[in-house]
């Protein structure tokens, strides 16, 4: 058993002298993820997902999710499959097309947060011990430090009824995990040799950050971006449910809300399908995520 | 050891005891007449110059007292003099009203007074709380009732609000005489005085408390408020208040309607008869039945939608289910008011335009939208098919309705309404955005998805109607009052039995910020409005009634509307008949709990 060095993960291709193959970490990373049968089973069930909102936004399914004209109430038929909701919309449409709306807000808010976290993390960890650094983790602490939904109640009512309030105040919470793990990855970079070296021959700084140093973190933005995905889902059906979340649309929060009022009267259609699909979709990207964050774990890939 | 064991029990023996009491009393002392009543929104002021509300109003009449009030039981309603000596004396012109109120009747103690003793209530005290509407620095919102009506009020305003400068029209001619005068006749006039917004508030308490009287009343009413926040208001009887014994026949008593409520213990008592008064502000309803139905919490509910079909054997009659008729008292009857949509006619898109062309085309669009509006499926949907659904603006409840006016404008008709759309040259590539605003609740969201959902089937393209939420009802109806959406979907309870109070919804010189929130303004409409405000009931003014409500039928600008029946229950042991539309507020002081009635844990 050997002591592996703390490599940089993605330069090694930049290093390989072509004398011996050497495989790439994403190779590694795809041959450990295809052998985690959970992760797997994880990635399929997000896809299925994945194409079901893609055919909500193409206009191929789920088109008739705002029509009334079915029965209140109506229980699973072969015409409504999951019933119908008080006004006699068709629970099965709406459950399809809050897909869509899943995906939406889930991307947004993931790659916008993991974009800003990745940036101000990349700038307060090269900078560490300086103004810049103190002022981005004064940042993160203030916005880490407010209530969650109280801000996110906060940026609705400035905002006066903006449909993007919502994926606005995500944005501004989530990057801060992001932002503190990058920071820790990039103080830890930059001692490396490759950047002392950069910085020997005058790479600017902005080059030597976002050219040499951010690739490298990669894996961690990866890994965190699931993770926001993930939140982002959860958070937009609470808020939803709350009130706060999606305006002009429908989504499993909203279904949730509407069914408060249908299960005291024995009605379940909005509230099992509902939570089904959320469940479904968490659960899948959890498990996606789990297998990713093992495969593109630096010290088990190395290790592999 | 043996004496100590004993000891413990029973200490946990009567901890017990005395806990399963204090559970029984809603967690007040055992000693106490306790009646906890619910509602389902919390009053935005306990200042009567903003008691704009049906919830604020409940609250205000029970801390303040009004010159008038309606009759505990008469239905249909019945005014009768409250502080008021007797009904008013007036002048052969109707234009000159004499108003004698009680003598020795005190506010409650309060720091506000000299020596902290509440001071006689005095006709000064009724015009300066009528004054402070017109004060631009309260922000009154009842001056509507009184604007252009009294002798020198609107004049008293516009030279700066002087509480020391008399008004010719509002007097006081000794400690316990109001004099009003009016510029033309008011039928209405005693109708108003029955309102939280006429309420008698001393002048040493606006001076003392300012804002804070918001949510810290000094009246004369039959309670004082103990402690007030946005989840419940805690009152406890006024001991100070005026000893008069109710006359049930009086109060319209009905043996075959009302026997079974048990008011007849009453009689002959001086209200109020609880010691404490907790009304609960639960706006879930969900949350607010199990409340109710767990027994030692609430004691009164109006029944959730999604809970009628429980709780009914039969809806017509309505009957509720056995279960239920042995738990509760119910009580069902048609609201004193009705839901309706109305279109903002300042919108050039949908309303008045400059060109004449495109006025028709709007009018031929909104046409069509009321065709496209289902209102059978509406009661269907959110008031279980009870609802009463009606032609116009003038709803069931008051005398001037009219059973035989057409109802084209309350029945669906796809096609029709797409030929009304043809015909105006309407086609999806050219409908205006409708902005719909809704509250953030669910069924707000609902009733707008819904009216998509129709229009969608007429061809009006959903990506056209907008949702625009917004957090409050305070807000929405700010959005209304300040003319910035297209359409305005609301309910309206009657402030009195008369169909003008339905009627100026639609007067033209009451535009926004005013009560006419659809911006309506049709000269025959405002000339009919102003010739029948100065008569008193007849057949014909209920004929030039029915002509105006014609006439916003005729112009396509409502899409109406619907009068809900409500259904309440309430505890066996809670002697009572509520009422949360006229008569509002004004039946809580006659409520009466049985003591010792064991109240045990009953979950439905």
């Amino acid at each position: 058993m050997s002591s592996v060095a703390p490599e940089p993960v993605v330069d090694e291709t930049v290093v390989d002298d072509g004398s011996a193959h050497r495989e790439s970490i994403w190779a590694k990373t795809v041959y450990k993820l295809r052998r985690d049968r959970l992760g797997m089973v994880g990635l399929s069930v997000v896809l299925l997902y994945f194409i079901v909102a893609i055919g909500v936004w193409l206009g191929i399914w789920a088109t008739e999710w705002g029509d009334v004209e079915g029965p209140k109430w109506a229980p699973m038929s072969a015409e409504y499959w999951f019933g119908t909701n008080i006004i006699g919309q068709d629970v099965f449409a709406r459950a399809i097309y809050s897909t869509k709306t899943a995906f939406e807000v889930g991307l947004v808010v993931a790659v916008l947060s993991t974009i800003i976290g990745a940036l101000l993390g990349a700038l307060a960890g090269f900078f560490s011990g300086t103004w810049i650094d103190e002022i981005i983790l004064w940042l993160k602490g203030v916005l880490d430090s407010i209530p969650f939904y109280l801000f996110v109640a906060a940026v609705a009512f400035a905002l006066s009824g903006n449909p993007y309030a919502m994926h606005i105040a995500m944005v501004s919470t989530f990057w801060t995990t992001t932002g503190r793990l990058v920071r820790g990855e990039v103080i830890k970079l930059k001692n490396f040799e490759f950047v002392e070296a950069a910085r020997a021959i005058g790479v600017p700084q902005v080059v030597i950050i976002f050219r040499h140093i951010l690739p490298n973190t990669f894996h961690i933005l990866l890994v965190q971006a699931t993770i926001v995905f993930v939140a982002a889902i959860k958070s937009e059906v609470i808020l939803s449910f709350l009130g706060l979340g999606v305006q002009d649309g429908v989504s499993w929060g909203l279904m949730i809300a509407e069914s408060t009022q249908e299960v005291l009267a024995g009605f379940f259609n909005n509230f099992v399908w509902a939570s089904v699909f959320l469940f479904g979709l968490v659960m899948a990207f959890n498990m996606f995520s789990d297998a990713l964050q093992d495969a593109l774990d630096p010290r088990k890939v190395a290790s592999e | 050891m043996r004496n100590l064991v004993w000891s413990l029990i029973a200490v946990i023996a009567v901890g017990t005891t005395g806990c399963g009491q204090e559970q029984r009393n809603n967690g007040f002392d055992p000693n106490l007449k306790v009646y906890r009543h619910a509602m389902d929104q919390s009053p935005s002021s306990l200042d009567p110059v903003q008691a704009s509300n049906v919830y604020a109003n409940h609250v205000v009449l029970n801390a303040y007292d009004t010159l008038f009030a309606f009759k505990y039981l008469a239905r249909p309603y019945e005014v009768k003099p409250n502080l008021a000596v007797d009904f008013p004396e007036i002048s052969d012109d109707l234009l000159e009203y004499r108003i004698r109120i009680k003598e020795g009747v005190h506010y409650i103690d309060d720091p506000a007074f000299a020596d902290g003793v509440g001071r006689e209530v005095i006709a000064e005290d009724f015009i300066y709380s009528i004054k402070r509407h017109f004060d631009p620095k309260m922000r009154g919102q009842g001056a509507w009732l009184w604007q252009g009506r009294i002798v020198g009020l609107d004049e008293w305003k516009e030279s700066g609000a002087d509480y020391d400068q008399e008004i010719e029209g509002l007097r006081a001619i000794d400690r316990h005489t109001i004099l009003i005068k009016l510029i033309r006749p008011y039928p209405q006039l005693i109708f108003t005085l029955t309102m939280g917004y006429s309420a008698l508030v001393p002048r040493e308490a606006v001076e003392t408390y300012g804002l804070e009287l918001a949510s810290r009343p000094v009246g004369s009413g039959p309670f004082r408020v103990t402690s007030y926040d946005t989840s419940k208001i805690v009152f406890e009887k006024n001991v100070k208040f005026r000893q008069e014994p109710v006359d049930i026949w009086y109060e319209g008593y009905n043996p075959e309607t009302q026997g079974f409520t048990g008011v007849e213990a009453i009689q002959g008592r001086s209200p109020p008869f609880l010691d404490i008064l907790e009304i609960d502000f639960i706006a879930e309803s969900a949350a607010r039945w199990n409340s109710f139905t767990k027994g030692d919490e609430v004691q009164y509910t109006g029944v959730p939608n999604e809970q009628v079909d429980n709780i009914l054997s039969s809806k017509d009659p309505i009957t509720p289910t056995q279960e239920i008729a042995d738990r509760y008292h119910m009580y069902a009857g048609v609201e004193a008011g009705f839901v309706f949509q109305a279109f903002n006619m300042d919108f050039p898109e949908f309303g008045y335009n400059d060109d004449p062309d495109r006025s028709r085309r709007n009018k031929l669009l909104r046409c069509a939208v009321i065709k496209g509006f289902d209102w059978s499926k509406r009661n269907e949907s959110f008031y279980s098919g009870l609802g009463i659904v009606f032609p116009g603006i003038i709803p069931p409840v008051v005398p001037e309705f009219d059973p035989e006016l057409s109802r084209w404008s309350v029945e669906r008709d796809v096609e029709e309404a797409k030929r009304l759309l043809a015909e105006g040259g309407w086609t999806a590539d050219n409908l205006p955005e409708l902005v719909y605003g809704t509250t953030s609740s669910v069924t707000s969201r609902q009733f707008f998805e819904q009216f998509r959902g129709w229009l969608k089937k007429i061809g009006y393209p959903s990506d056209r109607i907008k949702i625009k939420q917004f957090a409050t009802f305070g807000d929405i109806s700010r959005a209304w009052k300040n003319s910035t959406l297209p359409f305005v979907a609301k309910g309206w309870g009657l402030d009195f039995p008369d169909a003008e109070n339905t009627l100026q919804l639609f007067y033209g010189p009451n535009g926004s910020p005013g009560s006419n929130d659809a911006n309506y303004r049709n000269r025959e409409f405002d000339e009919l409005y102003r010739k029948t405000s100065v008569m008193l009931p007849s057949p014909e003014r209920s004929k030039l009634y029915q002509r105006m409500n014609k006439l916003v039928i005729d112009d396509c600008v409502a899409v109406s509307g619907i009068s809900r029946t409500r259904i309440m229950l309430w505890h066996k042991n809670v002697i009572a008949f509520p009422d949360r539309e006229i008569v509002g507020g004004f039946f809580l002081k006659y409520v009466d709990v049985e003591k010792q009635q064991p109240v045990e844990g009953e979950g439905t």
